[in-house]
């Protein structure tokens, strides 16, 4: 199948609200008011945005077992680009035009140095991380976040129902239906929903 | 023989286990270049790929767990005996102590309100309000400020969504070193005074 044709488009909108992005047991996505956003189009239709503002990431990375919990939850503040893939209900409701004083907020200089941004993240999304073929989100509820991460790479959250894919610089975390899996740097960590787990250990040699 | 059966078996599932996670990385674009190259084209319905893929792990790793698990508890003619993965090792008694760390544990710990709430973990996580009722004597703000401390000392963690509170790995072991101390201690009391 040829790759699709997703398109960044050169408006600039804006939040007229603070919006949930997303949310379900395990996490949520929020941006405030007067977040910038560049829609991302596919066949002329909206399929998710790029957003600038304030906002806040919660996710319960956390895993139970019968000897104890494992992991911490991840609560981080959204004050740099992200990518989403996924609907927003009447969008047209929420967004505005965004003005020079509302780029200037975001401490742009010009519609332009916004849109530069905006393209360097959606060209990492789509051609570095082989993103440019999926056939993502609208029809089945599902959802996906891109969050530029201290490496310079990209911080992954795919959510669909009640299963979630998160994959952070430290750490991968796939749940669903209370079964979890969660690889960290020492450790990888497999629940079922009966809190039965298994945990496989890295050990490190020498004076690591 | 059971202890060899139960080690082929355990690597056995450590290699599905890696299977998983490399298929997993693949997945989420962890590919070199040259990967990328042989994989370039290939349709990726998200969708799709995170049942399947969701649905493969759970299935095939949980059910690996759940025999493991069954298989490490056999009952022999001395009695129901347990497999455990490693001896104790000589060094652990002799190895580091970080003595702040160690000395922020035992301060967490040193607080009868905060032993009574660890214990209520024990069986689950739970709501702040459902610790009230188990422990009606401490009053919630005080309780509040018991789980703060046992948070930050990392015996306990809070879900953000949910708000639940549960007993950490760390915090049931400690849990359990209290009981220990304490039960060796009174046993101890009895031998010397009775």
């Amino acid at each position: 199948m040829l790759p699709l044709n997703y398109q960044l488009d050169n408006t600039i909108l804006k939040t007229m609200e603070a919006l949930t992005l997303w949310q379900t047991e395990k996490g949520t996505v929020e941006i405030g008011k007067n977040t910038l956003a560049v829609p991302i189009k596919l066949d002329d239709q909206r399929k998710g945005y790029i957003f600038h503002g304030h906002g806040k990431l919660l996710l319960d990375t956390i895993v139970e077992t019968q000897e104890g919990a494992l992991g911490k939850p991840v609560e981080s503040e959204l004050n740099e680009s992200f990518l989403m893939l996924g609907d927003i209900e009447e969008p047209q409701q929420h967004f505005g035009t965004a003005t020079k004083e509302d780029l200037k907020n975001m401490g742009y200089e010009s519609e332009q140095e916004f849109i530069d941004k905006a393209n360097n993240l959606f060209d990492q999304f789509f051609r570095r991380t082989r993103m440019h073929s999926l056939h993502c989100c609208g029809n089945n509820d599902g959802v996906i976040f891109a969050f530029p991460n201290e490496a310079g790479k990209l911080d992954i959250l795919i959510a669909k129902g009640s299963k979630l894919v998160y994959k952070a610089m430290n750490q991968v975390f796939v749940s669903k239906n209370g079964k979890v899996v969660l690889k960290t740097p020492t450790e990888v960590i497999v629940s079922g929903d009966n809190r039965k787990s298994l945990v496989i250990k890295r050990i490190f040699h020498g004076n690591h | 023989m059971v202890r060899i059966k139960l080690s082929e078996d355990l690597k056995e599932e450590m290699k599905k286990l890696r299977e998983e996670i490399t298929k997993l990385k693949e997945q989420l674009g962890e590919v070199t270049e040259r990967e990328h190259e042989k994989r370039h084209g290939i349709y990726i319905d998200v969708g799709n790929r995170i049942r399947d893929h969701v649905e493969d792990v759970m299935e095939s790793v949980t059910e690996g767990i759940q025999g493991e698990l069954e298989k490490s508890i056999f009952i022999g003619p001395g009695g129901v005996r347990i497999i455990r993965q490693r001896e104790p090792r000589e060094e652990d008694a002799e190895a580091e102590l970080n003595f702040p760390k160690a000395a922020e544990v035992m301060s967490a710990l040193g607080q009868e309100h905060r032993l009574k709430i660890l214990k209520a973990l024990i069986s689950g996580g739970k709501y702040i309000n459902e610790l009230q009722e188990k422990l009606s004597e401490i009053t919630t703000s005080t309780l509040s400020s018991h789980l703060k401390v046992l948070e930050e000392a990392g015996l306990v963690v809070q879900e953000k969504m949910r708000g639940r509170y549960l007993i950490t790995i760390p915090g049931r072991t400690a849990y359990k070193m209290a009981t220990r101390i304490t039960r060796f201690l009174e046993r101890g009391n009895q031998e010397c005074c009775h």
